[in-house]
């Protein structure tokens, strides 16, 4: 276990050192032996309805609505969804919403205005309200944000394995500087002064996931499926934990055989063992599974 | 472009839209006639095809605006000799658009890696080989990778993707045989398609993860092509060095950082009940992983290296 993280092989992994996890995210089976890092438990979320996708990038607004309301009741434990915002939320924040505008699969705008519903509804005036992806740095709002809420779809990824919460701050400074290893050192991103501290809420966008790539970059329907879910939790890690098993398992069951994603997304795991910024193992996760239950996956 | 932010209200999305603009602006800035490499790419594009018409205007990008297009996945083209790519689109009076990415990778080579990189299949009858995956072709020829997508699967789709590929493929210059390297690779039990082609570490970790240090050396120096094997789910690494030395030097770091435990072996079983096998000839490295079997390992080793030959002078 004393072996420098910088050193780390595939043997590694199979002996267990770096942690169970981490080698599940390289493709290995699952080790004896766990990590001791991360005491504290993660709740997360996943609410699902199987009427909420009626294609891609189709969904229902109302449901969206319904199902991000229920979820935040059961993450906060409190009566109603307004007294989850008021938690999380004070009157005098400025809030940047942290989206994500990837063309073919970009957090839902129905989605966007649920959340800019709570924040406003918490008492936040308009004009301390923003949402944005690509232009966070040029935002007055997200600038002088006191509050952020993180929201996105998870999809397969070619360079991080998958597109993710952790990797959705990446427009929080120049990209390219997280890329080596597959995206590893992503948690960084959530130690920048703009980010620090800020992250009120996470929503990983699983309504119609996508599971494998086509080449490089490119994109195709046929590798999304209508999963109709949400996964929201306080902590990104978890959430994007709970997400990429969701993706895996559905590797699986398309494929016939475990095929680990290309690169692999360690990005995770290492979020939680060498950043210590959330939970990525699953006996520290609090998983509270909402509605259809269906072909859940985990 | 446009359409990333078509879809939401304008009172949340000045900034972006602005962001977009001067996105935009840079990428196509300086994509007019005066330029000259960037005239002789797009005239590789036919003006029109059939029923198809190449739009007026195209945008460029390079090793350092490639993020501007396709963000993080621009790396996968950085990690190869990368120059441009231009992109169009086709527009015919029926069935949807048609987007031309048009990619000088630099060399036949990394245009065969980069087709390598993610290919599931391989088909011959457009360049050096093509694979269609839904609504996307894309085929290598000489320098050139190129991907010609729908913009939606239809009934036609998949016929006029091939109709514009075909095209594309008769005006650039003649098909290339893959890398030399990739010919080397012992014939019996190879998995059809399983072959990528690369440089550098990262690329060896995106298709089989090894270390997080580079621990074998490479480098844009140096040519590897990793494949797959039957029986089970075996990896071949086959690398060639800049010269001897560097070779040697690789596989003693390889050795060290890998394979601690090997001692005077050539052969060593893995905590996964697989065995590890590595040997050197000249200025090639050749490493067999996840073998089923001892004997496995050392009959792949063997006629790896058996198969070795120097590039001709």
């Amino acid at each position: 276990m004393a072996k420098d993280n910088a050193a780390l092989t595939r043997r590694d992994f199979m002996k267990g050192v770096g942690g169970a996890f981490l080698g599940m995210a390289v493709g290995m089976p699952e080790p004896a032996c766990g990590r001791v890092t991360q005491p504290a438990t993660s709740r997360v979320v996943l609410i699902r309805n199987e009427h909420v996708v009626s294609g891609l990038n189709d969904y229902d607004g109302d449901l969206i609505q319904a199902m991000l309301d229920e979820a935040l009741v059961a993450l906060f434990g409190l009566e109603s969804p307004s007294d989850c915002w008021a938690q999380m939320i004070r009157p005098d924040d400025v809030v940047g919403i942290k989206s994500n505008v990837w063309r073919y699969l970009p957090t839902p705008p129905e989605l966007e205005q649920a959340i800019v519903r709570g924040v406003l509804g918490a008492g936040v005036s308009e004009e301390n309200v923003a949402i944005s992806d690509r232009g966070v740095l040029q935002s007055e709002v997200f600038r002088r944000s006191t509050a952020l809420i993180n929201t996105r779809p998870m999809r397969t990824h070619a360079w991080s394995g998958v597109g993710s919460l952790l990797k959705n701050y990446i427009t929080f400074d120049r990209p390219p500087d997280y890329h080596d290893d597959a995206c590893a050192s992503l948690a960084k991103l959530w130690e920048l002064p703009i980010t620090r501290g800020k992250t009120r809420l996470n929503v990983l966008v699983m309504l119609t996931p996508q599971f494998h790539n086509i080449g490089p970059h490119h994109f195709d329907p046929s590798y999304t499926w209508p999963y109709g879910g949400l996964i929201v939790s306080r902590d990104p890690v978890a959430a994007d934990a709970v997400g990429l098993r969701i993706i895996q398992q559905k590797r699986r069951l398309v494929f016939g055989e475990d095929r680990p994603l290309q690169p692999t997304a360690h990005h995770i795991a290492l979020a939680d063992t060498e950043y210590g910024l959330g939970n990525a193992a699953m006996d520290k996760i609090e998983l509270v599974r909402l509605g259809w239950t269906d072909d859940s996956l985990i | 472009m446009a359409n990333f932010f078509a879809t939401f209200p304008p009172m949340w999305r000045s900034v972006p839209a602005l962001a977009a603009l001067a996105l935009m602006s840079t990428a196509l800035h300086g994509c007019g006639d005066r330029d000259p490499d960037r005239t002789a790419v797009i005239d590789l594009l036919p003006e029109q095809i059939g029923g198809w018409t190449r739009s007026a205007s195209a945008t460029y990008y390079d090793r350092e605006t490639i993020f501007d297009y396709i963000n993080g996945a621009g790396e996968v083209y950085r990690s190869y000799a990368f120059n441009q790519v231009v992109v169009a689109v086709y527009a015919g009076s029926q069935g949807p658009d048609i987007t031309v990415e048009l990619f000088d990778m630099g060399g036949p080579a990394d245009a065969y890696g980069v087709f390598s990189h993610a290919r599931e299949r391989e088909e011959a009858g457009i360049g050096g080989g093509y694979e269609q995956r839904g609504r996307v072709l894309c085929f290598w020829q000489d320098r050139y990778y190129v991907c010609v997508a729908s913009e939606e699967r239809t009934a036609d789709s998949d016929r006029a993707l091939l109709d514009v590929a075909r095209a594309i493929s008769q005006r650039l210059p003649p098909a290339s045989d893959p890398p030399d390297l990739v010919a080397m690779l012992p014939g019996d039990g190879l998995v059809a398609s399983s072959q990528r082609f690369f440089h550098l570490h990262q690329s060896l970790n995106y298709h089989y993860y090894l270390a997080r240090e580079n621990i074998l050396e490479l480098s844009s120096e140096t040519d590897a092509v990793l494949a797959r094997y039957a029986p089970g789910s075996t990896y071949l690494l086959l690398v060639r060095y800049a010269s001897d030395s560097d070779a040697a030097g690789a596989l003693t770091s390889f050795k060290r950082g890998y394979l601690p435990d090997a001692g005077e072996s050539r052969t060593v079983e893995t905590e996964n009940g697989m065995f590890v096998s590595y040997g050197s000839r000249d200025r090639f490295v050749v490493v067999v992983l996840d073998a089923v079997s001892e004997t496995a390992a050392n009959d792949l080793l063997q006629a790896t290296l058996n198969g070795l030959r120097q590039p001709p002078n």
